[in-house]
């Protein structure tokens, strides 16, 4: 009881800091929200109106037909969905190979992943875009879908999770005769379920945002990822046009689908940080 | 090679799926921009001339790339150590188990989830000199505007705010699942030997949570080096230069002007930079980091 009472005004003092900051950190986006659904007068006031008079629900719909929203969200969704399930089938295979299979060379393989895992990706963006299209493959859904198949962060957390799986369950279902491809189907993929919920999340989010690379190799707008959309947007109508309202609100319906998808999976999200931690060290 | 070591056939058509793109977009571009460097290109013309160490040096004498080196460092200082304090710091807040905490860390978390283009957006918005949100605050506490991301005084702070802002419940998250790996035992010893809370902090928490420092300051230095999308959204580099880091004059040069061979001499400074940085912590973590 002493303690409670010793402890009760360091409590409030602790959920006003708390209060505070998490207010701040939300507030831009409470301020994309009112600012897009204000008129132009009020978004143009001096100070600032926290709330419009009237919510003008319009802006939404007239963002949306300004520009081909709807195609650039199912290109991003398409793209990142695709991606991420080549992922998981290539990492899995992978992963396993690396931890329950004898190859030549494999530590060479393992400390060449590791390694371009420190290097900056960006710097590969320019030798990457000459050998896509000599490929032929810029401009095209198969350039966006392959390029990006590949993910070493979820190569170390697979290889992490098939790791801790025991070698007694697999040396049993090799003395029933079953071979590599059902081993992984049927024990190391059903045990290493939370470790491939956290990847496809965290690779869906890192795709459905990405924007320099496939900026770089599309320049059809008709295959622009959202981001890239939003910015011509943005820098056609936009700061230039002084369409804040509408730019707000397309921002808006950009964020939408990813603050749901964080809503629902949260929990996976968080777990996901704890596993990748776990990923330098192992 | 005798047959034992080739090991099994099959691991080979397992590790293809991820060997194959991997070869193709990671390890070949890595390659042939080393290559890329040492030629004069514009991609339109057929013939690549071979011009030896000229992109380096021409580099090396230039006032720009100096300019951007000089940029980037700052700007991943600005980044690096903001998020790592201000992550601990939250971390620290909010590891207690009281009603709500859950709730506040999903709100700190959530702009690392949205695209940066999105909310650099928005950000501009609030940067807007004349009416937007932030020169209003500055107003209420009886301070002058700024010119924000239009000054090249201010121009990389704004940017840094946008980007620690996004990165921040990133960090804390991971100093969360630390601060909860320290046995509770620990700082229970540590209180009945009299240890105050900040002796606590300073001898039990901050050694023991080093491997994750560690790991942090790698990937945010990383991700610092690589930043393109809120700059490009907010600054597109400027204004005159005060916001183009060694990324951004890599794109700039690659895909604005066509200098393939100088460009690609600047990726290779970037890999040198970044494997200069991994390397020198690699070294430093070995003598000074506790693992549990």
């Amino acid at each position: 009881m002493l303690h409670r009472i010793k402890s009760w005004p360091s409590h409030v003092l602790l959920y006003i800091t708390v209060g505070f900051i998490s207010i701040m950190m939300a507030f831009p986006f409470f301020w994309m929200f009112s600012s897009s659904l204000k008129t132009n007068d009020e978004i143009w006031s001096v100070p600032p109106v926290l709330w419009p008079a009237e919510a003008k629900w319009g802006n939404f719909l007239e963002a949306w037909q300004a520009a081909p929203f709807g195609l650039y969200l199912f290109n991003s969704v398409f793209v990142a969905a695709a991606v991420v399930i080549i992922q998981l089938i290539n990492s899995s295979m992978m992963s396993y190979a690396l931890t329950h299979m004898r190859f030549a060379l494999k530590h060479v393989l393992m400390a060449v992943i590791m390694v371009t895992y420190m290097l900056p990706v960006s710097s590969t963006y320019l030798s990457g875009y000459v050998i896509l299209s000599r490929m032929g493959l810029l401009d095209s859904y198969t350039g966006l879908i392959l390029s990006n198949s590949i993910t070493i962060f979820g190569i170390f957390l697979l290889r992490q999770a098939f790791q801790q799986i025991p070698k007694e369950l697999l040396e049993a279902a090799k003395i029933d005769g079953s071979g590599h491809l059902r081993i992984l189907w049927a024990i190391m993929i059903p045990l290493s379920r939370s470790t491939l919920i956290v990847m496809t999340l965290l690779s869906f989010i890192g795709q459905y945002n990405n924007y320099f690379w496939p900026m770089l190799i599309t320049k059809n707008p008709d295959l622009q990822l959202v981001s890239a959309g939003l910015r011509s947007f943005f820098v056609e109508g936009g700061a230039y046009g002084m369409k804040w309202p509408l730019i707000m609100a397309a921002s808006t319906f950009t964020i939408i689908p990813l603050v749901i998808l964080f809503f629902a999976a949260q929990k996976w999200i968080i777990k996901g940080v704890s596993n990748a931690q776990s990923v330098n060290k192992g | 090679m005798n047959l034992r070591k080739l090991g099994e056939p099959q691991a080979y058509l397992f590790i293809l799926p991820a060997l194959v793109p991997y070869v193709i977009f990671w390890l070949a571009p890595m390659v042939y921009v080393v290559y890329l460097s040492f030629v004069d290109w514009d991609f339109m013309n057929p013939v690549k001339t071979f011009v030896g160490w000229e992109n380096y040096s021409r580099l090396l004498t230039d006032a720009k790339f100096y300019q951007a080196l000089t940029t980037t460092c700052l700007f991943a200082l600005g980044n690096v150590l903001p998020s790592l304090v201000g992550g601990l710091f939250l971390a620290l807040l909010l590891n207690r188990k009281l009603r709500g905490m859950a709730f506040f860390r999903t709100v700190i978390f959530l702009p690392w989830v949205t695209p940066t283009v999105a909310v650099s957006i928005v950000w501009s918005w609030i940067y807007e000199p004349r009416v937007g949100l932030a020169n209003a605050i500055l107003g209420w506490f009886g301070a002058g505007g700024l010119e924000w991301t239009k000054s090249p005084d201010t121009a990389l702070i704004s940017i840094l705010i946008v980007t620690i802002w996004k990165g921040l419940g990133w960090t804390m998250m991971f100093y969360l699942v630390a601060l909860q790996n320290i046995p509770e035992s620990l700082h229970e010893a540590a209180m009945i030997e009299g240890a105050n809370r900040r002796q606590r902090l300073m001898h039990i928490t901050l050694p023991l949570i080093s491997p994750t420092t560690f790991f942090l300051f790698l990937i945010t230095t990383i991700d610092s080096i690589q930043a393109y999308d809120q700059i490009n959204v907010l600054t597109q580099g400027g204004p005159s230069g005060s916001t183009r880091t060694l990324l951004y004059l890599f794109y700039e040069s690659a895909f604005e002007r066509f200098e393939i061979g100088e460009a690609s001499a600047v990726a290779i400074v970037l890999i040198l930079l970044l494997a200069m940085i991994s390397l020198v912590s690699l070294y430093v973590s070995r003598r000074r980091i506790h693992y549990l």
